[in-house]
């Protein structure tokens, strides 16, 4: 019978014992930052691709074709591998360690974040994609008679009607950005679940341990719910959209509720 | 009548020339030769079947819609291209666009930005492609709202606005940018039949004094408010004239079918 060492688990579970652990503290942060950083430039990466996918430039098509085809097609954890190591080697970009306002930002921290914004921007590019193409074309054809440019009127008019349809999607992508963080353990980049580890190598409680980092990214994606349902339930009242799911069903994971088939009316 | 309109409009500068325009979606030939002047302060209202071309021919005015051949000008400028070494070239984004401010266009679906009240789309583009200051274009807008007779609406989004409404605040938004222009297309036939007759009024009201192209099968503001009627079918202008004429005693066959089908 296996001995569960309580002890262990409350020490790097609970605040503020698991905060003395510089390790965790700094871990907790980078995961953070580095997921809103990465999630933001996948935003930028993604939107860029959708509209060179929409461009009547065949180039700017082409490009963000194959950028897409390339990162969605293949593993993540490759193309992290390949941006800090494989870029390492060929000396293009070494990834040094920056000095930013007196704090470190490591070599695999900046290549880990890029690999990420890069790969999330592939598939950030068919939701804002899905998001333009939603909105009827009637309302480009009225901002381009009003004298708006194609950019102009993307900005304006075209944009901010589609962020109601990418707002939801958007949410989903950043509740699983912050989990994949954790594939910077790779590369050692000092996130969370590498403090975890490095812990684990100390004290080797690999079950104890686990058990609170996966606690850790529970209390993560369960706040951010709760953040999303506030800022889709936001948008829905301005706007008269309907109601987005329950705060409940999706920290359950559970989609808007249904009627259910021959209820009748 | 016919000598009485004619004359009255002969001295006025041209702000329309359409000249031979042709316009093929793939092999279908939809505009056949098209050639139309309008003049200041006229009002030409385009009739005919559905299919005849008319919308299209609406929206190459302001190249919403490219022309395959013959010239489109407006102001005296061709509209979307301009002639490098005798050859017509398509012309900038940026020109076309500031060529598009110039000419209001109201749509059939009425295209109100939903995100924005009925005060913002009216100002949208006077703030941001006029670069007019924000007190000004309010003062405007206001203005508008009152012409159209919407005053109270002005903080109202599209959705909260019935369809006649709505096409109001279209119209008030297309004059915020002063244009020389108007182009409507089918401004009514999305309405219920209730709220035809606002929308009309406002169009009649502004007739006196803009130059318009409409494309509408309204008889009553055709006889009311227009200057000269052209009857399109199948790609071309069958027929041209007078509402008295065109409607009273029409010369082509076509334009006898067309109206005793929609008179009836």
């Amino acid at each position: 019978m296996y001995h569960f060492d309580w002890d262990v688990f409350w020490k790097y579970l609970w605040p503020p014992s698991a905060f003395d652990d510089p390790m965790i503290r700094t871990g907790l942060m980078v995961t953070i930052v580095v997921s809103i950083i990465a999630q933001f430039l996948g935003v930028l990466f993604g939107l860029f691709a959708a509209l060179g996918k929409m461009s009547k430039f065949a180039p700017f098509r082409i490009i963000a074709d194959v950028y897409i085809w390339y990162f969605r097609g293949t593993p993540l954890l490759v193309q992290m591998m390949l941006l800090f190591f494989g870029l390492g080697v060929t000396h293009v970009y070494d990834f040094p360690d920056i000095v930013f306002e007196g704090i470190k930002i490591s070599g695999a921290i900046q290549a880990g974040t890029l690999a990420l914004a890069i790969n999330e921007g592939a598939y950030m590019a068919e939701i804002v994609r899905a998001g333009i193409e939603a909105i009827d074309p009637g309302q480009m054809e009225a901002a381009k008679s009003l004298g708006m440019t194609f950019g102009l009127a993307m900005q304006r008019i075209i944009l901010p009607q589609a962020a109601k349809v990418i707002v939801p999607p958007l949410g989903n992508e950043f509740n699983n950005m912050m989990k994949t963080t954790t594939l910077l353990v790779i590369i050692s980049a000092s996130e969370l679940f590498y403090a975890f580890e490095q812990i684990n190598a100390r004290v080797f409680k690999p079950f104890e341990l686990f058990i609170a980092a996966s606690l850790y990214y529970l209390a993560m994606t369960t706040i951010w719910s709760i953040i999303q349902s506030r800022i889709e339930a936001g948008l829905g009242e301005r706007k008269g959209m309907e109601k987005p799911p329950s705060m409940l069903d999706r920290i359950l994971g559970m989609g808007p509720r249904r009627e259910p088939i021959g209820s009748g009316h | 009548m016919e000598l009485a309109s004619s004359s009255l409009t002969n001295d006025k500068p041209i702000i329309v020339q359409a000249d031979k325009v042709n316009k093929y979606f793939g092999s279908l030939h939809v505009l056949k030769n098209v050639t139309l002047t309008v003049r200041q302060n006229e009002t030409v209202i385009v009739i005919g079947p559905s299919g005849s071309g008319k919308s299209t021919f609406l929206r190459c005015i302001n190249h919403l819609e490219k022309i395959n051949s013959g010239t489109i000008r407006v102001n005296d400028r061709l509209i979307g291209y301009h002639e490098r070494n005798g050859k017509l070239v398509e012309d900038t984004e940026k020109n076309i666009s500031r060529q598009r401010a110039e000419i209001g266009m109201v749509f059939q679906r009425f295209n109100l930005f939903p995100h924005l009240t009925a005060l913002e789309n009216i100002i949208e583009a006077p703030v941001h492609v006029r670069k007019t200051p924000v007190d000004a274009a309010i003062a405007d807008g206001e203005r508008l709202l009152a012409r159209v007779g919407l005053v109270d609406k002005r903080d109202k989004y599209p959705a909260q606005l019935s369809g006649g409404q709505q096409q109001r605040v279209a119209i008030a938004r297309a004059l915020a940018m002063k244009p020389s222009l108007m182009l409507f297309d089918e401004p009514t036939s999305a309405l219920d039949p209730e709220m035809i007759g606002e929308v009309l009024d406002v169009m009649k009201e502004l007739a006196r004094q803009m130059t318009m192209v409409v494309v509408s099968h309204e008889m009553g503001f055709a006889t009311a408010a227009a200057n000269r009627i052209a009857f399109m079918a199948d790609g071309a202008i069958i027929e041209e004239g007078s509402p008295d004429q065109v409607f009273g005693n029409p010369h082509e066959e076509r334009t006898k079918q067309f109206l005793s089908k929609i008179l009836h």
